[in-house]
């Protein structure tokens, strides 16, 4: 999933200065999975900046809505007459989800109230880590499910580096695992130790964003 | 008589919901000020339960729960806590002392302490 967190009020309360009327929109996709903007959180976010601004002239009026996918347009597209009541709209979507407002909704002001973290998954209650660096090209099958570029903080390929230590990483001991002690671990358990033996060239990052905005085209699904 | 709470009180009943039966069965009641909330475990409160709270009006919360290692949910009390202080690190952030909320362990035989720190606050 898309793993983020609420961006710091005063930061959220700079947007809307002046706003007399705001729609708070959340997305009940990713961002509601990890408890940062999904509908609760919408609720929350609302309440609290009424409370910010509780002793402003006029009140402030808080539309709160939440969609189901927020980077989908058919989801979006109920919101119309909500958009057109309000001065500027704050959205708890992730980044995908705010532009998708944005395009969509050409002539509204379109706000983040998120900070979109990383692609993760909950590691245990409350605590969600990255997982995946969307690199265009997955290496996972070389590496017995554990990615190198995402979890070694280097993202060595042919790791380790000197900074493996009790299979912690020197950049977080504390939080971090060595992503080379964890691939090693894990071959040796699929019996595929010799795998390690293999030199792995550079990275083509072209597949990557360093090759710029990507997309995917499929013919077969286009018109 | 306020028509406003000024004190709401989210109150565990296995714990404060007690105590608060104990003043009751002594003849004391609640100053007209204050709303009293039982919760079938202090677990229950919730952030939005607090928050909105205040946009009711009220200028102070308390959620009163058992002590810890007193809570029959275990780890009710110990969420409790925590939702309170997610409460009040949001009150930080927008300008209001994050005091207005209060976090208080209370046993079923603190009657007497429930009563004073109604007459304190």
């Amino acid at each position: 999933m898309i793993v983020a967190e609420r961006k710091p009020m005063a930061e959220i309360l700079s947007f809307i200065q002046g706003v007399n009327r705001l729609l708070v929109v959340g997305c009940d996709t990713c961002v509601a999975v990890c408890l940062a903007g999904g509908a609760k959180e919408v609720a929350v976010l609302s309440a609290a900046l009424r409370l910010a601004l509780r002793e402003r002239t006029p009140a402030l009026e808080i539309i709160e809505r939440s969609v189901e996918r927020q980077c989908e347009e058919e989801f979006n597209a109920p919101l119309a007459e909500d958009i057109a009541k309000v001065e500027a709209v704050l959205s708890m979507a992730c980044g995908v989800g705010v532009q998708t407002l944005a395009e969509q909704f050409p002539n509204a002001l379109i706000y983040p109230a998120l900070n979109t973290k990383f692609m993760g998954r909950p590691e245990t209650t409350g605590i969600w880590a990255e997982r995946c660096l969307g690199c265009g090209d997955c290496v996972l099958g070389r590496f017995g499910g554990i990615c190198p570029i995402t979890r070694c903080s280097k993202s060595l390929l042919n790791g380790p580096c000197g900074g493996s230590s009790n299979g912690r990483c020197e950049v977080d001991p504390e939080h971090l695992e060595c992503a080379w002690q964890l691939i090693y671990d894990r071959l040796s358990r699929l019996g595929q130790l010799e795998r390690l033996y293999a030199i792995e060239p550079p990275k083509d990052w072209r597949p990557a964003h360093d090759g710029g905005p990507r997309r995917v085209t499929r013919e077969d699904l286009r018109p | 008589m306020s028509t406003v709470p000024r004190l709401v009180i989210f109150a565990c009943s296995r714990s404060a919901g007690e105590a608060f039966a104990s003043l009751k069965a002594m003849g004391q009641s609640l100053p007209s000020d204050v709303a009293w909330v039982n919760l079938p475990c202090g677990g229950n409160v919730d952030v939005l339960h607090i928050l909105r709270a205040f946009e009711a009006g009220a200028r102070q919360v308390w959620v009163l729960t058992c002590y810890e290692g007193a809570c029959e949910s275990l780890d009710g009390n110990r969420w409790a806590e925590k939702r309170v202080q997610e409460v009040q690190g949001l009150l930080q952030e927008i300008g209001i002392a994050p005091e207005c909320v209060a976090f208080r362990p209370i046993s079923p035989t603190m009657a007497a302490d429930l009563l004073a720190w109604l007459e304190e606050r």
